[in-house]
């Protein structure tokens, strides 16, 4: 894993959501992250997922559609949260 | 699977709401000027955030007492007088929020007083010390569709002979609770709702209302003449994707107005994907009824929408003109959303319906003579 924000965004998704079986490698970059059979999250968790991220990053999420494209997989997280803050 | 709508008919003697525009009468003038109470407010109130579309009775912050009770007092003088809570007229109160607000101002200020009213039986043992209500007093909560199932409720215990006249009582007042809540899931967000419009992004506003009804077992002018109610228990927050509760809930009010001419009253908040289900669903039972919506005014008065907008509508047949879509753009989700008002003497009923979290849905026939 070559872009530390990856491997940053899976440890949130980990521990945000005490996902307890997974390690933050388990989860590929590509992975839809709502509605994965695998994963299993769902809109609550979209929610404290939203709220972690911008808490922890400073980024603002800006309505339901935003936050729907964002969380589609860690590697469409990272390119959002790089988006609002280029150095992340 | 539909459930067939409860048919059991019941008298509108008195029907009254208040918003932040005003009375039924006034709000309805409002509503014809399309006037919006919504106002871009700091979603945490005081404590400032992101501005949001509020629709205000007054500053949203928790007093002592609570800043509803004031507006609940001018409210109730208008109900009609009656042996109000006692088991041939009883009360039932229905609200989503309660005083929840007050819960929130007592986690900020550690002030107990707060506590007194936070809770929903604390606030409605408030209310019912307030307007001298004895203890028969039916308590509903069932976020967004809460209002219709209290009415249902009363529908029932009519029927049943199990009372004269109810009056059916709903209050949900903003708090910067409920507004962080809507703000956090990012549908109450910087933008203006406009209900069933197909655009980009969706939006809600919110909004303070209340509203009050005494049903009877005899006619009136005005009556309800079924309640459709259906519950797809799909998702918290999440609606069964093809919008099977939609079409669930629009079929059984449908085959209970068949023959009448109406126009429908939807939901509308404001969401993208709530309001195209909502809207085609409805289309499908209604292709020739307008559909109108008026929480791009008044905001989502959350579980006393219901109450609120059924005095509207009530308004609005009586005043001859039935308000349009305030805030909806073209294109819209279906061709029936009416925009603009239009004339109310060419039908003699109203579809009213609501839909909520947890993938609960209902809807009225209103119908008069």
């Amino acid at each position: 894993m070559s872009d530390p924000l990856l491997l940053q965004l899976k440890t949130l998704v980990v521990a945000t959501l005490n996902l307890a079986d997974f390690r933050p490698e388990d989860i590929p970059d590509e992975e839809p992250l709502i509605g994965s059979p695998r994963l299993g999250l769902d809109s609550i968790d979209a929610l404290e997922l939203v709220l972690a991220i911008e808490k922890k990053f400073g980024v603002k999420i800006g309505s339901s559609e935003e936050s729907r494209s964002a969380l589609a997989s860690i590697g469409t997280l990272a390119a959002y949260v790089r988006s609002q803050k280029p150095d992340a | 699977m539909s459930v067939p709508a409860d048919q059991l008919p019941v008298g509108i003697a008195a029907c009254e709401c208040l918003t932040p525009l005003g009375d039924a009468a006034a709000t309805h003038a409002a509503l014809l000027a399309g006037t919006r109470a919504l106002r871009m407010t700091p979603v945490l109130g005081r404590e400032g955030g992101d501005p949001v579309p509020l629709a205000l009775l007054g500053p949203m912050d928790e007093s002592l007492p609570p800043r509803w009770l004031a507006d609940l007092r001018r409210l109730a003088a208008r109900i009609p007088a009656a042996a109000w809570g006692t088991s041939r007229t009883p009360v039932v109160v229905t609200s989503s929020n309660f005083g929840v607000g007050s819960l929130h101002a007592f986690t900020r200020d550690r002030d107990p007083r707060h506590v007194a009213h936070g809770t929903p039986f604390a606030s409605v043992e408030l209310l019912r010390k307030e307007f001298g209500w004895g203890e028969q007093v039916h308590v509903f909560s069932h976020a967004c569709v809460t209002a219709h199932l209290g009415l249902a409720h009363a529908a029932r215990l009519l029927h049943a002979g199990l009372a004269e006249r109810v009056l059916v009582f709903s209050y949900d007042f903003v708090s910067p609770f409920v507004a962080g809540g809507f703000h956090s899931l990012k549908i109450l967000n910087g933008l203006m709702p406009a209900p069933y419009a197909v655009r980009e992004t969706g939006a809600i506003g919110l909004g303070d209302g209340a509203a009050f009804a005494v049903l009877t077992r005899d006619g009136g002018p005005f009556y309800i003449a079924a309640h459709a109610l259906h519950n797809e228990m799909y998702h918290f927050t999440g609606n069964e994707p093809a919008g099977a509760g939609f079409a669930a809930c629009a079929a059984a009010i449908a085959a209970a107005a068949g023959g009448r001419r109406v126009w429908i009253k939807g939901h509308g908040t404001g969401t993208l994907e709530a309001g195209r289900l909502e809207a085609g669903e409805l289309f499908r039972q209604f292709p020739d009824a307008p559909l109108t919506g008026w929480k791009g005014s008044l905001g989502h008065t959350l579980g006393s929408c219901g109450l609120v907008e059924l005095a509207l509508a009530i308004a609005a047949v009586r005043g001859g003109r039935i308000p349009g879509t305030v805030g909806g753009e073209s294109p819209a989700f279906s061709g029936n959303v009416a925009l603009q008002s239009f004339d109310g003497a060419a039908y003699d009923g109203a579809v009213l319906s609501a839909n909520a979290f947890g993938g609960a849905h209902a809807a009225m026939l209103l119908a008069h003579d």
